[in-house]
């Protein structure tokens, strides 16, 4: 079973095409990348796929089920770090962790243990601070702790890597590999191509609006291999990433 | 000074304005409630000060009805500022102005400049031009010094507005500063009563005070407009000299050092449950989504000022309003007034704009494995268990104070009134959070940030409420006897279906407009 199954996938706002027929399966266990230059719609997908926004058209199923706004036991079964953090931001990080636990269905004794592990290996345990005072990369990891607390069986990361400092990613990528191991699903966007590289098993790449261009298998990439693409071949992400999503050059002869 | 920064700020500001009527909700927002309103109040505002011209020549005493009427106005333009926001709200930060190439003098000015060309001070300037108008019409003030006069007057009236703002905002900030706020309304609200005791016993302090008062300015600008050479001159120079003043002060204020809002020193990591098992009394199911919310109302430091406030204001209301009551019974039948606003006034910023200070937040709560609507109505059910204490404080405050004698009919009647209140006004409250609602600063305690209907429903539970009540008991008497003590409790059971109907109806609703509800909150529209 497909742990994430996209068929033909639209979203409008208005008479804005924000994704159109959009189609791509994700099996579980993969470490799945979602890739695409800005306004792309790859957070309007994500929405999509984790019940906050209404498709305009086409099927989302995940872990097999049909998935739509009020789905709160399928829910339960998803981990998401939303493009903005989704924080609130007057409470402390463990009063927050607390809170999501507990709507997840974690018992007081889980949930307390949890977040205490959490916390000391994200290494927030300023307990002085709420939310609003932590730095970009502080928030972002306890958008990650929030977004793992329940321990779900797919996990909808919306550019988890950008700001957070060099240890701090190399943890978050240990705790992903393991979950994949265990036979759980991530999705993954980011631009940062090199951190895909290494981490993902499998790219998608989209294009304005919303239009699938690409998606294939890159752990060849790992192994000095290279991905064969219109009789290019491609060593790393990036130049495929750009063959693919339009290289731009534009000079400013006044910078 | 390099003006040009400035002047590209104010058009900034009112660039930022138009944009608004980009969307269809801002187009009706900004012409009906904006525009039109603007105009109705214009022309009320220019009428008011036209007829207080016109008496102010009839009597014969023009200066001392110019000097009232400024005076009132001037008055009733820094408590709008100070209890409800207006025409305060910082257009441009210090912070966002700092990316420009100013200097601090020059990002004082911007603040300043941008400030006062709030359409709020132009009602206020109005309504004292209408005062100038008439009086030049009856000849009893000089057109050009009446004008002159007023012009001054506004940014006198603005800075004092500034200043008291910014000891509010910081006595807020501060641990206990709400309790001194509380003590310095209750002291004010005695000021009336002394005043009036004071002037049986002595009827000379009342000169004593007018005389004292020329040095304000609003008395400065009345004698600007009605008298001649030197004396005109002395006020236009009282004016100028509280500008100055205030200026001065307002810009002391600023360079104070920031108060960061004050907290309980916490250990490792404090963990309390005392928000959910309040919580807990809706269901288990709700213990945490309900525990959530009253986190983050009781967390606001404006919520906890106006909570200690709101009794107070409402039994200042009342005892103001019933000593000039021509009832027989009137401090009971203006109490009956203030009633509905106790249980709905320290909640209401967030009660008419659930999710308008969440921010970021409220993706959340669509992403937890609940149906959408839950958060709306544990929010709701916050708002309400808040503001029920507040309605018991109040029965416990009559039953300890009330200034007449009462019975239990009485008490009743004022408790069923406070919930009639809490449950109509915090079922409105929903409409407007999912109708109208409004992005909003949680951590700012000073400036009013919400929508039409959210100002319409808290303008409303304080005005509506007051006046009506004073007219039933004028046109209706019977309405308000404690003979029909029934009355009341039928119209807090008509409030209690009202909030349930309101709860069932809004959910699919919530469902069908949460994404432009996203979109709002986080900014993006």
């Amino acid at each position: 079973m497909d742990a994430i199954a996209v068929s033909h996938l639209a979203k409008k706002y208005g008479q804005v095409v924000a994704v159109e027929d959009l189609s791509f399966r994700v099996e579980k266990g993969r470490m799945f990348g979602f890739l695409g230059p800005n306004g792309s719609g790859k957070s309007t997908t994500i929405g999509c796929l984790t019940g906050l926004l209404d498709p305009s058209g086409g099927e989302v199923e995940i872990l097999g089920e049909k998935f739509t706004a009020n789905s709160a036991a399928l829910k339960r079964r998803l981990g998401v770090m939303p493009e903005n953090l989704g924080l609130f931001e007057p409470l402390y990080a463990h009063e927050f962790l607390a809170f999501v636990g507990r709507m997840f269905g974690l018992d007081e004794a889980t949930t307390r243990k949890r977040v205490t592990e959490l916390l000391a290996a994200l290494e927030l345990e300023d307990s002085r601070k709420t939310l609003s005072e932590y730095s970009t990369g502080m928030r972002k990891r306890v958008a990650f702790a929030a977004a793992v607390i329940h321990s779900p069986e797919v996990l909808f990361l919306d550019e988890p890597f950008e700001s957070i400092d060099p240890a701090g990613v190399a943890l978050l990528k240990q705790w992903l590999r393991r979950f994949t191991e265990q036979g759980r699903t991530v999705f993954i966007t980011s631009h940062v191509l090199e951190t895909v590289e290494r981490l993902c098993d499998e790219v998608a790449i989209i294009t304005r609006p919303g239009k699938l261009v690409w998606q294939g298998d890159i752990t060849v990439l790992g192994s000095d291999g290279a991905i064969e693409f219109e009789g290019q071949k491609f060593r790393t992400l990036e130049p495929l990433f750009l063959h693919l999503t339009g290289q731009r050059y534009a000079d400013l002869n006044w910078l | 000074m390099n003006r040009s920064p400035i002047r590209e700020l104010i058009r900034l500001r009112y660039r930022l304005l138009w944009a608004k009527t980009r969307s269809r909700n801002g187009k009706i927002a900004l012409f009906v409630s904006g525009y039109l309103l603007l105009a109705l109040f214009l022309g009320l505002f220019g009428l008011g000060g036209y007829k207080a011209g016109v008496a102010a020549v009839e009597t014969g005493q023009a200066e001392l009805v110019a000097q009232i009427v400024l005076a009132a106005i001037f008055l009733q333009a820094t408590l709008s500022t100070v209890v409800l926001g207006f025409g305060i709200g910082a257009v441009f930060a210090e912070k966002e102005l700092r990316r420009y190439p100013l200097t601090a003098g020059q990002r004082r000015m911007a603040r300043h400049i941008t400030g006062i060309v709030d359409p709020f001070w132009f009602l206020v300037l109005a309504a004292n031009l209408g005062l100038v108008i008439a009086m030049y019409a009856l000849g009893a003030a000089s057109l050009a010094a009446g004008i002159g006069a007023m012009v001054l007057l506004i940014p006198s009236n603005y800075l004092l507005a500034r200043v008291v703002t910014q000891v509010v905002d910081r006595l807020i900030m501060r641990r206990g500063g709400a309790i001194v706020l509380m003590a310095a309304v209750i002291g004010l609200s005695m000021v009336p009563g002394m005043l009036a005791q004071a002037l049986k016993k002595d009827p000379t302090l009342g000169y004593r005070i007018l005389k004292g008062l020329r040095w304000t300015s609003p008395f400065g600008a009345a004698a600007a407009m009605t008298r001649h050479g030197t004396a005109a001159l002395e006020g236009v120079g009282i004016e100028v000299a509280w500008i100055a003043v205030l200026a001065v002060l307002a810009i002391l204020m600023e360079r104070l050092p920031a108060e960061r809002q004050q907290r309980a020193a916490k250990g490792p990591l404090a963990w309390s449950g005392v928000y959910e098992r309040l919580g807990g009394l809706f269901g288990p199911g709700q213990a945490a989504l309900v525990g959530h919310w009253l986190r983050f109302y009781v967390r606001n430091m404006r919520f906890r000022a106006m909570y200690l406030l709101t009794i107070p204001l409402a039994a200042f209301l009342a005892y103001q309003m019933g000593m000039v009551s021509r009832h027989a019974n009137g401090v009971f039948v203006a109490a009956l007034g203030a009633a509905p606003m106790c249980g709905f006034l320290c909640t209401s910023r967030f009660a008419v704009n659930l999710f308008g200070y969440t921010g970021g937040g409220f993706r959340r709560f669509l992403l937890m494995p609940e149906e959408p609507a839950a958060c709306v109505r544990a929010a709701s059910y916050a708002s309400v268990l808040l503001g029920a204490s507040l309605v018991l404080l109040a029965a416990v405050t009559w039953i300890v104070l009330a200034p007449v004698a009462w019975d239990t009919r009485m008490l009743v009647m004022l408790v069923s009134l406070g919930v009639f209140g809490l449950f109509a006004l915090n079922g409105g409250g929903l409409w407007a959070t999912i109708y109208n609602p409004r992005r909003g600063n949680y951590s700012s305690a000073i400036g009013n940030d919400l929508s039409a209907s959210g100002n319409a429903l808290l303008i409303g539970s304080i005005i509506g409420p007051l006046l009506g009540i004073n007219w039933l008991a004028r046109h209706a008497a019977w309405l308000v006897s404690p003979d029909n003590w029934w009355m009341a409790v039928a119209l807090a059971a008509a409030a209690v279906i009202f909030y349930c109907i309101s709860l069932r109806k809004i959910a699919a609703r919530f469902t069908e407009r949460r994404e432009q509800l996203m979109a709002i909150v986080e900014g993006r529209a």
